[in-house]
């Protein structure tokens, strides 16, 4: 199982809508990682454009040096205007698999309503700090939009990148709220089971995950190799 | 309430909200946007302040590294790089004392070169190499120690996410962090080689040399492990030659290594499930970058960390001491805390003091990354000795660190190495060419 895998929504179990709203803004997240990792290999591969194109010409211009070396214009702005996707876009999808760092060292000791307290208050004061993020990169957004910022070498306009971060900051809030949804009735009644949220991982837990991710892939890539 | 005093509130609300497991990046931005209300004197022009740097570090071209690097260690996986390195390692240095726990080493060395993950390393070598060497009837506590520290090479052999964290939280070149990683962890693997020799050659039976490759066997496992040096050749002279900035460097290296993962069978989902993860590590890492630094941004405004460095300046003791107690304090909570966050939390105060007394900022970079893997083999959440017993139920977690004890001790070996000579790091820095 891949991480990927790991997070997708479980069938409904007790929470219909909660599972349903889960789903679909399960969809939306992936489609937005799935963004973010082709800008990932888009930042690869311009790169890998620059280097030959810098190295090749640079060799030509050895040889006729009336030819001058080139390289592509503005590919630091272009690398910049394409960060941002890699940067935030995937923040709500790590957020639902449970990937942002934290200490689990206390919260895998506790069980039942305390873990789900402590589990509630982490998601509030994440929604609160989120509220306020959204504030600010809007008005970062807006004052790049009125002042007409651009780039430094091929004046690419700054705004649509702004504009990015408060809408993907959005989608981010609205998985908290999912979250926060979901800590809250396992608080009301700790029987239930849980529903889209990421449960606490023992180190015992983390390196069962590590080693079917790596050992997975190590293997498969042996089978394909096989087959 | 004065600034300092907020700062230092904010410091332990931070802690507090860590422990009861608020996810960093949210607990750092958090207190860091509340600090800059109280020291802004309102709301507005805080949320604005914090506004801009989820912006300003997400596109930052520096930072555009990381991905590159993240994207290397998913592909190296399909490019079948493990075994091969093994294998080879193996065959060169089998002869030794201990010679399949060497062999270990070098091979795990050589697959830092291209993985990004300590605890990856450690579950495939635990895999590869832990059979063979109980099959020659190694000690299984040798085994076991050998592939969890081993893994912990990671850290500092480029191309290495942490050493790129530490640059952008504490604004040092990237390129001389990335150089200055790869002599410290050939030192680190030395060590870890010495100690595997003195205890196979007092205690024969713990590891016995593996004799009888010839010289056309040892030559004939060198082109298969080409990949690897390609990419090490790659990032090294880039940075060393500066033909190429970090990220280009890093762009080439994934590109090659996903040219020998394809070439290896690597399938269209095995490639679209590796860009996905990286995805993931990749907004993780920004995350708390940008959260973290917001909170930066709040002790900068608390004059925090300039106090701080100031005060212990004032106390008048001799700046080593300061040193071994900021390495206590880096070893203490690599018991408890993931090797980015401890280094993300601590830096901003810990920094300006190493500054303030003169030690170099690549060198202390270096000491931070390899306390910071050492990290990831203490107990109680040692999590590369939590993945060896996993790959290895049978050898019981106690004996994986009892295993793992004589390589702590060759890490602080390594660590004293490099503070009583810090040139081992600084001399291929000042070899680059700017």
């Amino acid at each position: 199982m891949t991480p990927s895998d790991a997070g997708r929504p479980r069938p409904p179990a007790g929470a219909p809508l909660l599972a349903r709203l889960d789903r679909r803004l399960g969809r939306l997240e992936d489609a937005l990682n799935l963004v973010a990792a082709a800008a990932i290999f888009g930042v690869m591969a311009f790169g890998v454009a620059q280097i030959l194109s810098r190295t090749v010409s640079g060799l030509v211009h050895g040889l006729w040096p009336a030819i001058p070396p080139i390289a592509i214009y503005g590919y630091i702005d272009y690398v910049q205007f394409v960060a941002i996707l890699y940067a935030i876009l995937g923040i709500a999808y790590c957020q639902r698999l449970g990937g942002h760092i934290r200490m689990e060292i206390v919260l895998t000791t506790l069980r039942g309503r305390l873990l789900w307290l402590l589990e509630t208050g982490a998601t509030v004061l994440a929604v609160a700090v989120t509220v306020m993020l959204i504030a600010g990169t809007w008005d970062n957004f807006h004052n790049a939009w009125a002042r007409g910022d651009s780039s430094m070498d091929i004046r690419l306009p700054q705004w649509p990148s702004k504009l990015v971060v408060p809408l993907v900051l959005a989608v981010l809030l609205a998985r908290l709220l999912l979250q926060l949804w979901g800590y809250a009735r396992l608080l009301a009644d700790p029987a239930r089971e849980a529903v889209a949220v990421p449960l606490p991982e023992t180190a015992r837990e983390a390196a069962r995950r590590e080693i079917e991710e790596a050992v997975g892939k190590v293997e498969a890539s042996a089978r394909g190799e096989r087959g | 309430m004065d600034p300092l005093t907020i700062g230092v509130a904010g410091g332990a609300a931070l802690v507090l909200l860590a422990v009861a497991g608020v996810r960093i990046a949210y607990a750092a931005a958090l207190v860091g946007t509340i600090g800059l209300m109280l020291l802004m004197g309102g709301v507005y022009p805080a949320i604005v302040a914090a506004g801009t740097l989820p912006y300003a570090k997400g596109t930052s071209y520096e930072l555009s590294v990381l991905p590159m690097f993240i994207l290397i260690g998913y592909l190296a996986y399909y490019a079948g790089m493990t075994r091969t390195s093994f294998e080879a390692a193996k065959r060169w240095f089998g002869w030794l004392p201990g010679g399949l726990a060497i062999g270990t080493i070098f091979a795990v060395a050589a697959f830092s070169a291209v993985s990004g993950a300590s605890t990856a390393a450690a579950a495939v070598f635990a895999r590869v190499a832990i059979p063979e060497m109980l099959r020659a009837r190694y000690d299984r506590r040798l085994a076991a120690g050998v592939v969890a520290a081993g893994s912990t090479l990671d850290s500092l052999i480029p191309p290495s996410a942490l050493l790129v964290i530490y640059g952008i939280v504490v604004e040092q070149s990237i390129g001389d962090l990335l150089v200055a990683g790869f002599v410290p962890g050939i030192i680190s693997a030395l060590v870890y080689c010495v100690i595997v020799v003195i205890r196979c050659k007092l205690d024969p039976d713990m590891g016995r040399p593996i004799t009888g490759f010839s010289w056309k066997e040892r030559f004939e496992s060198l082109p298969p492990t080409a990949p690897i040096w390609i990419v090490i050749v790659l990032i090294f002279t880039s940075m060393l030659f500066g033909w190429a900035t970090p990220t280009e460097a890093g762009a080439l290296g994934a590109f090659s290594t996903l040219v020998f993962a394809w070439r290896h069978g690597m399938t269209w989902p095995q490639f679209r499930g590796a860009m996905l993860d990286a995805a993931k590590l990749t907004v993780m890492i920004f995350t708390i970058i940008w959260g973290v630094l917001i909170f930066v941004r709040f002790l900068g405004f608390a004059n925090l960390p300039r106090s701080f460095a100031g005060w212990i300046e004032g106390l008048a003791v001799h700046p080593l001491l300061v040193l071994l107690a900021i390495y206590a304090i880096y070893l203490v909570l690599g018991c408890f805390m993931d090797a980015i966050g401890m280094m993300l939390l601590t830096l901003p105060i810990f920094f300006p003091v190493i500054e303030s007394l003169g030690y170099d900022p690549i060198w202390f970079g270096i000491i931070v990354v390899k306390l910071a893997g050492i990290g990831l083999l203490t107990p109680p959440v040692g999590l590369c000795a939590f993945v060896v017993n996993g790959v290895r139920p049978d050898i019981p977690l106690g004996d994986v660190f009892r295993g793992i004890w004589p390589f702590l001790l060759a890490d602080v070996v390594t660590v004293a190495l490099l503070t009583a000579f810090p040139e081992l790091v600084t001399f291929v820095v000042d070899l680059r060419v700017r």
